[in-house]
């Protein structure tokens, strides 16, 4: 019996040793773990979808190979409604290896020009919930979750149409000239064509124009669209419908009223 | 000198050899902890309170093993040895909260599944409150044997 115990002892011994010696190395090693994001980059799909690609780079210098390594994030307006989610994993993360890995997030277009009205006129903000998971050593999963805002500009920030300015063509019809003016606030370029159409008050189409945009980031826009109309159906009330059309988003109407004798 | 003049001799050697034992013994255990803490040391602004639970775990345990010591040779010695198995067990469980352990930093909230590690530690303690109670069993046994062979 006295072997039988001295063995019970010696092994208990030696797999208490190697259970803290793993388990000390493993926690240990997570100093030696770097997770860092580059810049993201904005994609535009032809089935008109926005894709944000986020650069995440991953250097795991520890002793031991991370294993099931998963990002998840999700975006939602300040009421908490889903935009978007994206899921990102590696099946391993070799030891002294540093990788960098692409996290996509998909916006529909549609999906931005229907809830997300308030995001093309308003700066902003996002919340957006981020989960990482990953099994230290294989073995021990850990999970990290983070709730954080991400400001948002609007790419037509502050949008207004100025006092239109009246001009005869002929006996029949008007030349009216209608300025307008945005601030680009949003991460990106915005190029594309705003189209305006004239309704008097009895709801009657009057005239139409469109004009080209291109406006920097961050740019203060003005411009002018020209409206032919015929000068009997033009009344002193009435309303314009904008329509926005860009690289990324098509929105439109947006009716903002006139009233020539105000 | 008497019989009972050599006996209180003996067991006071006995006594002294026994506590100088525990003490080395606590020495090196405490320079074990102090060590592995040194890994750990840098995930105290993580961990709130894990030095505080650290050094709790190592004092009780080291008393035990104190105790342990100073009555070993005695059948005695054996409930020192369940009870620092018992506690090591109720120590982990409560200690690691079943297993999930949950920390906030900086906004985030990490969650560590400890529950693996947990289960070996808890098959381990096991392991050794198993083979402290087969060493008492075996003392029992051999103190019957022996009372056995001096009736007969």
């Amino acid at each position: 019996m006295d072997v039988s115990i001295r063995m019970i002892s010696a092994a208990s011994t030696v797999f208490w040793i190697l259970l803290v010696g793993f388990f000390a190395s493993a926690v240990y090693s997570v100093k030696d773990l770097h997770l860092s994001l580059g810049e993201p980059r904005l994609s535009l799909t032809t089935d008109g979808h926005a894709i944000i690609s986020i650069p995440i780079n991953i250097e795991n210098m520890g002793y031991y190979n991370l294993g099931s390594f998963n990002i998840a994030t999700k975006v939602a307006d300040l009421n908490g409604a889903k935009i978007t989610e994206g899921s990102t994993s590696v099946p391993i993360v070799e030891r002294g290896s540093k990788i960098t890995v692409l996290h996509n997030l998909t916006f529909s277009t549609s999906v931005l020009s229907e809830s997300c009205i308030h995001y093309l006129f308003n700066d902003s903000s996002f919340m957006v919930t981020a989960k990482i998971s990953l099994k230290l050593a294989e073995t021990i999963p850990v999970q990290a979750l983070s709730n954080f805002t991400v400001p948002w500009g609007a790419p037509f920030y502050n949008f207004q149409l100025g006092q239109p300015t009246i001009e005869p063509v002929n006996f029949t019809h008007l030349e009216i000239t209608v300025p307008i003016s945005f601030e680009n606030h949003a991460p990106i370029d915005i190029n594309g064509e705003i189209s305006l159409y004239m309704y008097n008050s009895e709801a009657i189409l009057v005239g139409r124009g469109e004009s080209k945009i291109a406006a920097p980031q961050g740019n203060l826009y003005t411009g002018s669209i020209l409206l032919y109309v015929q000068s009997s159906e033009i009344l002193e009330k009435g309303a314009f419908e904008v329509y926005f059309s860009t690289q990324f988003m098509s929105y439109g109407p947006l009716v903002i009223p006139y009233d020539f004798g105000g | 000198m008497t019989l009972e003049d050599k006996n209180a001799r003996s067991l006071t050697k006995r006594f002294v050899f026994n506590a100088l034992k525990a003490l080395v013994k606590s020495f090196v255990f405490y320079m074990l902890y102090l060590f592995v803490l040194s890994f750990f040391v840098q995930f105290e602004g993580y961990v709130p309170g894990l030095r505080q639970t650290l050094e709790s775990f190592v004092i009780v345990y080291i008393s035990l093993g104190v105790f342990r010591d100073i009555v070993s040779d005695t059948f005695f010695q054996y409930f020192f040895d369940v009870a620092k198995a018992l506690f090591v067990i109720c120590y982990l469980i409560l200690a690691l909260n079943g297993g999930i352990v949950n920390l906030t930093y900086m906004d985030v909230a990490l969650t560590v599944d400890l529950r693996l590690f947990l289960m070996a530690a808890i098959l381990l303690s096991l392991l050794g409150l198993a083979r402290a109670i087969l060493q008492a069993i075996n003392c029992a046994n051999k103190k019957v044997e022996l009372t056995f062979s001096y009736e007969f």
